[in-house]
């Protein structure tokens, strides 16, 4: 026998609210006997509330849902009576009849039993004796201890969220734990259905995703049994929806779930000052960040690319890589100039454009327009575009990307001194690009302090600039002293200095390399 | 066996004066072209405000003779320049004081088409069009274009299902319905009627409206410019609600055949009882 006291387990919460039926096999109610003699149909019906009515005209009193009890003492003897009765609590909307037989109706009345069948009303008849009081109390505790256990839960949801939003905790903190209730795929998205967050088993997230275009294209949003959906708006406007993605339990809790998670993405970005964007961002930013650092196989990330509202089909990759430019600037410009692609700063300052173009389309032509554009929108004329090659297969996509970002690291700070194009390539970073590569290496380390260190033990800043800007102009006086805004005389004054302080021959091409490299050396450990 | 065609969309903000309104389109154009794109289809009124927020007789000047006006002339020859198809919804003078809100079409190789003139024409709160334009008189013509059959159905006009039809029994693939739109009049309308058109008809609609708010007024054009298919989906993602945008699409002609061969609209519509339709 269930008792009150006990907890209810959560598969317990997650069922359907009391069915006729559940009610039926209750061991208080088991004793008592119960034959369905009509609505055998419907016994799947929710019981909201049990009543105890012996009043003919019970159905003025009932707000619908109710299994309602009676040993029908007022009824007996009056067939319109009996019909008018089951009548009034098909009107009210009853979820079943019990009848108890005994003094008044020593077996099944047949009026009210035909008119429950034809109304569809479950009646029950109860062949022993039975304290109603039993029951009422029985199916009243169930159903007072299953709406405490959603108070409770959405109270311990609610609690847990807020706790995470005045942590300061990040949107995919809130995502997980909403996850670790519903036991089943979460995804934010925005409007156009992009998918900006997700939390949930992998492999489970990725089943979602990958059939994600199909999904977000459903006209009216339903995507079938278990999905629960709430939107994400304030202040009069909405933004985006959180979507419980085949949700096993019942759907009022989902509903609790969902609205309460709802609740708190929207505090979190109140409180977060943040528009619109910043969740778009924020993946576009997990996305191009896992590519680039390979910790996550490329494969594994088509669903998100997909879902982020990449085209991935029969697609060509670009990867970019621009030093200073600007997120949002960038994203402007590609969409004046009608290009698919994700754009996000990297973790070292830089923004990394992820173009995708259908295979027919001229990459290195395309890439130009942006780069042109990027240095007309953004009143930045010097600004360089890192690119690597179209890339076909996704899988080369990390590569690619890591290529631009070398091309960008090894152009960085030498922009304005070498004259750039607005695209740069790894055939145009020549030595730097090496250079680059091998900055980290002891020797090459040992190398550059050992050739610049009647320079660098100086601290003098200004010669090494003077020296930098000679080697990169090609060892071109005037055009150096024009950059330094100095005469000649007072260059060469410069010049013999850092000759000095090196020991070495400028005009010696050997020497002048050596040199150059170790200052190139010296300038990528910097960077 | 697919017919992919590669079609484009522009919608932009108000940039203050005709001339440079012109020479963003350009560019548009230049940009379409350098992504490959065979067919683009601008704003309505594309070089000027959405003037039709005041009833003001200055703006009658933003007229043109169609086709032997200088912006056709221009877009002719750029339209060559770059072998692209352009539909150019803009004012229409065809003499003082008969004024079209019209849309030429311009063939790949520059030839003028011909021109379609907006039927439905609305007197409400912020669109007083009445005030410039005379209902359109040039009926549903389609255009037979380097890229395939084109018609046009401007702003208002997709409110009514007759239009979308007619040009459907004319042949059109793909119809262009260029508009400029309020986000509180109609932002429940907007992804909803030509997607229905589409399905209908079953044909492809590009769909553009204007972005910002303009001086001449509190209309909120709110962009979300797309193509949508004979079924109802949207090609790729619908652009953006504020901002410039260039869209860019790939649609597979091929498509009509394959919905129409499920649904046959055409075939089972019966005309004969719709006299009523007709009645004046």
């Amino acid at each position: 026998m269930a008792t009150t006291s006990e907890p209810l387990e959560p598969s317990e919460l997650s069922e359907p609210a009391l069915s006729v039926r559940q009610v039926l096999t209750l061991e208080r109610v088991l004793a008592g006997e119960p034959e369905v003699v009509a609505g055998a149909g419907q016994l799947d019906r929710p019981v909201r509330w049990v009543h105890v009515a012996e009043a003919p005209d019970v159905g003025v009193m009932l707000s619908g849902g109710e299994m309602v009890l009676t040993t029908g003492v007022l009824l007996a003897g009056d067939e319109d009576k009996q019909a008018e009765y089951i009548r009034s609590l098909h009107r009210a909307e009853a979820a079943a009849v019990v009848l108890g037989l005994g003094r008044a109706f020593p077996a099944p009345p047949d009026v009210m039993r035909r008119v429950a069948e034809r109304c569809g009303l479950p009646m029950v008849v109860l062949h022993r004796p039975f304290p109603f009081a039993e029951l009422t109390e029985e199916v009243q505790c169930r159903l007072v201890r299953r709406k405490f256990a959603a108070v409770s839960l959405s109270e311990a949801v609610r609690t847990a969220l807020t706790g995470l939003i005045t942590a300061g905790a990040p949107l995919q903190r809130l995502l997980d734990e909403v996850a670790s209730h519903s036991a089943c795929p979460v995804v934010v998205t925005n409007l156009a259905h992009r998918v900006l967050a997700t939390a949930g088993e992998r492999s489970a997230v990725d089943d979602v995703l990958r059939d994600w275009e199909r999904i977000a294209r459903q006209a009216g949003g339903s995507a079938g049994d278990g999905w629960i959906r709430a939107e994400l708006g304030g202040r009069g406007e909405r933004w985006g929806q959180i979507m419980l993605c085949g949700y096993r339990g019942d759907t009022a809790t989902g509903r609790l779930l969902a609205d309460r998670a709802a609740e708190a993405l929207v505090l979190h970005r109140m409180l977060g000052g943040s528009s619109a964007h910043t969740w778009e961002e924020q993946s576009a930013q997990s996305l191009l960040t896992d590519l680039v650092s390979g910790v996550v196989p490329a494969r594994q990330l088509l669903p998100r690319a997909r879902a982020a509202g990449l085209p991935v089909n029969r697609r060509a990759f670009v990867p970019l890589v621009v030093r200073d430019g600007e997120p949002g600037q960038l994203e402007r410009v590609l969409r004046l100039l009608g290009l698919s692609g994700i754009v996000a700063e990297l973790a070292d300052g830089a923004t990394a454009v992820l173009l995708s173009l259908a295979r027919d389309q001229d990459a290195a032509v395309l890439t130009a327009n942006l780069a042109a554009r990027v240095r007309s929108e953004s009143g930045a004329p010097r600004t360089v575009v890192a690119a690597a090659d179209a890339r076909t297969a996704w899988d080369e996509v990390p590569a690619g990307l890591r290529e631009a970002q070398h091309v960008a690291d090894a152009v960085a700070d030498s922009s304005a001194a070498l004259d750039l194009p607005a695209v740069v390539r790894l055939k145009d970073v020549h030595l730097r690009g090496l250079i680059r590569l091998l900055r980290d290496d002891p020797q090459v380390q040992s190398f550059a302090e050992r050739e610049l260190d009647g320079l660098l033990s100086g601290a003098d800043e200004d010669l090494l600039a003077v020296l930098r800007t000679y080697l990169a102009s090609g060892r071109n006086k005037s055009r150096t002293a024009q950059l330094h805004h100095v005469s000649r005389p007072a260059l060469y004054r410069r010049l013999e200095a850092i000759q000095g302080r090196l020991g070495v021959d400028l005009d010696d091409f050997e020497q002048a390399a050596s040199v150059h490299i170790a200052l190139l050396a010296h300038d990528a450990q910097q960077g | 066996m697919s017919r992919v065609i590669r079609a484009a969309l522009f919608q932009t903000a108000w940039t203050g004066d005709k001339e440079s309104m012109i020479q963003v389109h350009e560019q548009a154009a230049r940009d379409a072209a350098a992504q490959g794109a065979q067919v683009l289809c601008f704003q309505e009124l594309f070089y000027g405000p959405y003037f039709c927020q005041v009833q003001d007789k200055a703006f009658y000047e933003y007229a043109e003779q169609i086709p032997e006006g200088p912006t056709v002339r221009r877009f002719q020859a750029l339209a060559k320049e770059l072998g692209i198809v352009l539909v150019l919804p803009m004012y229409e003078e065809e003499q003082p004081g008969v004024l079209y809100n019209t849309a030429a079409v311009i063939d790949a190789d520059g030839s003028y088409l011909g021109k379609y003139r907006k039927t439905h024409i609305p007197q409400v709160q912020g669109f007083w069009e009445k005030f410039y334009f005379r209902p359109g008189n040039s009926g549903w013509p389609v255009f037979e274009t380097a890229v395939g059959k084109i018609g046009v159905y401007i702003c208002y006009d997709r409110h009514f299902p007759e239009g979308w039809r007619a040009l459907g029994l004319s042949g059109a693939e793909i119809v262009f319905n260029p508009s400029a739109t309020s986000r509180g009049l109609s932002r429940y309308l907007w992804q909803l009627e030509q997607p229905a058109a589409a399905v209908a008809n079953e044909y492809f609609v590009g769909a553009i409206n204007r972005v910002g708010v303009e001086d001449l007024g509190d209309n909120d054009f709110y962009g979300t410019t797309y193509f949508v298919d004979p079924e109802a989906q949207f090609v790729g993602e619908v652009a953006s609600d504020k901002e410039t945008e260039l869209v860019v699409r790939d649609l597979d002609l091929a498509k009509l055949r394959e919905v129409r061969d499920r649904w046959q609209f055409y075939r089972d519509r019966a005309p004969g009882a719709y006299t009523p339709l007709t009645a004046p």
